[in-house]
């Protein structure tokens, strides 16, 4: 993670908070509840935390209006995440003060982004102080992408603040290097939950990474349920704008629900109220067919870049290409970010294959039958990488 | 998406033209640059600040050059941002502006912290992030002096901020879509107050504001009428309180009241003899 990230642009305000972090947790299991006349709520277990939260979260960044956060929790949302660098620290204040008079009854989580333990709690002090509480349920140390960014320093920051009472569960968020990330993660003692970019989009290497938190025990909490972290497919894409059309949305939401036993709960960003209502419906609606229907039809449009590392082409390359490898290599950059990673593993690759240039060959005698363009993609890598 | 032209936006088209300014580290004797510069698009925003990103891209971002500059073991982190107008420039800088703290008088508005600095120019939007923690206000005030003679566009503030009375104002931002949470009202400023909060929106024609109104007054259900501008209605909100809204040409604006003593009729009324 470059230390030039916009979260770093936080300034702190250090002021103490009272420690007070009586309410307990409620371990009961996976229960629903009508809570409105067209709202089924799904409440889930957040992992070994017991925190009891509804199957669907609000992320709040880029929440238009106070009022919606305050009606989504009368509306019985429990659980609302928002950071300490989200609008230059104006998003928290308006969190906090949608939730005023309403604390007790919610899950609350925020994040610093901050590279040291002292400038973390600096952090977690101004959010307190911002959002209106005496504590968080959950801390997230920030946008993690690799083991060695979660410092023993930060881990000991959160324990810190979890022995003052500050914090009830400490977390780490990630938006990019799961596969490696999540399973370190998992082995943590320290981490209580993970939250995580997770998405249909994704490789499934990510899903398996959080089974493996939530098997040991983890809280597991989805954000970028919708897509839109996938970096080739955003807001402002056309084929964002796709994705939005005819449910497709909802559709995503619900795929990202649809495993309780791997994601505990879910916060898609809700901008509005009609959002609100509509993504309140994911819950009581479960995915279904309809959905895996709309969904293939929208992994058409990233499908020429999408490997599902399914090994169908495992030796099909006349130059002895490690075609998956490669793909998955040149997602380092193109679908987390992280170029620099993904160069340092394709440099790993033998020589014979670094130096290949697909262009020279005059056909591809690798077919992915899930319509990859394989030649198309290892030109990139090659064009990216190999040099 | 509907772009507002709130007067400062019209020269857009002007300063379209003009290339996007590098920041680079001898702007300020002493400091030298750290790492390569820092040059994104939208494509690959998320790259540089993960989720962070979705902020930036619903003001209209197109592209940012930044620079990291240190001097001794303080590091700056100066990105500038073409916004694509200086509507969008004000926007986001509103957006991340801390109403508690003083604005500083550069470009169309600016501010300065301990450990942080922006202002919007014309399109652009410029930041500054400081490490380690301390107070950085001194270099940074250099800084941002230096930064604004290299940043050309207009410094006049939208006239829409004018609009809103300051009395008892606790905030004004441009919110990019779905003010006041209702997705209806689309792109507007919103002044947040004591006692509620007041905002206009501007459609793509009267018809079209006409056409919301008529929605809004469905959503909203029981309303009685007001005598302000082109029309205007009365209703209640559990969350927004008392609710007066007025149709004036294309804007559509008004106030929502959530303490008593506050007259939303005649507050709107004054909101819109303000709306040229």
């Amino acid at each position: 993670m470059s230390s030039s990230r916009r979260n770093f642009l936080v300034a702190g305000i250090g002021l103490p908070a009272l420690a007070s972090a009586s309410r307990s947790a409620d371990p009961e299991p996976q229960t629903r509840a009508r809570r409105s006349s067209d709202v089924q709520f799904e409440y889930r277990i957040l992992g070994k935390t017991g925190l009891k939260v509804t199957a669907v979260g609000m992320g709040c960044m880029v929440t238009s209006d106070g009022s919606v956060v305050e009606r989504a929790a009368d509306m019985g949302i429990t659980y609302f995440d928002t950071a300490r660098g989200y609008s230059g620290g104006n998003n928290e204040r308006m969190v906090g003060a949608a939730l005023k008079g309403k604390r007790n009854s919610i899950t609350l989580s925020s994040k610093s982004h901050s590279a040291t333990g002292k400038e973390a709690l600096n952090d977690l002090d101004t959010s307190l102080k911002e959002l209106g509480t005496d504590h968080l349920d959950i801390w997230y140390l920030h946008a993690k992408t690799k083991p060695e960014e979660v410092t023993d320093d930060l881990i000991e920051a959160q324990q810190t603040a979890k022995k003052a009472g500050k914090i009830r569960f400490a977390g780490v968020s990630t938006h990019a290097g799961q596969p490696t990330l999540v399973p370190w993660l998992a082995k943590n003692p320290n981490i209580d939950v993970v939250l995580s970019a997770y998405n249909f989009t994704l490789e499934p290497a990510v899903t398996t990474a959080l089974e493996q938190a939530a098997a040991a025990g983890k809280g597991v909490v989805a954000m970028k349920v919708m897509a839109g972290g996938f970096r080739t497919i955003k807001p402002g894409d056309p084929a964002y704008a796709k994705l939005k059309q005819d449910g497709g949305l909802l559709a995503a939401l619900k795929w990202a629900m649809r495993n309780p036993k791997v994601v505990n709960t879910t916060i898609p960003s809700i901008t509005d109220n009609d959002q609100l209502a509509e993504n309140l419906t994911a819950m009581g609606h479960p995915y279904g067919a309809a959905e895996e229907k709309l969904l293939a039809e929208r992994l058409e449009l990233i499908r020429p870049l999408y490997c599902r590392t399914c090994g169908q082409c495992d030796g099909a390359c006349r130059q002895g290409l490690p075609v998956a490898d490669m793909l998955r290599i040149l997602t380092y950059a193109d679908g987390y970010g992280q170029f620099a990673l993904g160069r340092e593993r394709f440099l790993e690759l033998a020589p014979e294959h670094t130096s290949v240039k697909c262009g020279d060959c005059p056909s591809c005698t690798v077919q992915c039958p899930h319509g990859v363009k394989v030649v198309e993609r290892l030109i990139r890598a090659q064009e990216l990488f190999a040099c | 998406m509907l772009k507002l032209v709130f007067g400062a936006a019209l020269v857009a088209g002007v300063l379209a033209a003009q290339s996007l300014p590098a920041p680079t580290c001898t702007l300020v004797p002493g400091w030298t640059q750290s790492g390569p510069a820092r040059s994104y698009v939208s494509d690959n925003l998320f790259e540089y600040m993960d989720g962070n990103a979705e902020g930036y891209l619903i003001y209209g971002f197109q592209k940012m050059q930044g620079v990291t500059c240190k001097k001794g073991e303080v590091t700056f982190v100066v990105d500038v941002s073409d916004m694509g107008d200086a509507d969008s420039a004000y926007g986001i800088f509103t957006a991340n502006f801390d109403s508690r703290q003083p604005a500083n008088p550069v470009g169309m508005g600016g501010q300065i912290q301990p450990r942080r600095a922006t202002f919007a120019k014309g399109q652009y939007y410029v930041e500054i992030g400081a490490n380690p923690e301390g107070d950085h206000t001194a270099a940074l005030t250099e800084w941002i002096t230096a930064l604004d003679k290299t940043v050309s566009g207009s410094t006049t503030v939208p006239p829409a901020m004018s609009w809103f009375p300051a009395e008892k104002r606790t905030g004004l931002r441009l919110v990019p879509e779905s003010a006041l949470g209702i997705r209806l009202l689309k792109r507007g400023y919103v002044a947040q107050y004591d006692y509620g909060k007041a905002f206009v929106v501007l459609e793509a024609s009267p018809e079209s504001a006409a056409a919301v109104i008529q929605k809004l007054k469905t959503r909203f259900g029981e309303n009685t009428p007001a005598t302000i501008a082109d029309e205007a209605f009365q209703a209640n909100d559990k969350y927004l309180g008392k609710l007066c809204f007025f149709r004036k040409g294309r804007y559509i604006g008004g106030y929502t009241i959530t303490q008593d003593g506050y007259d939303g009729v005649a507050l709107s009324k004054a909101l819109a003899d303000k709306i040229q």
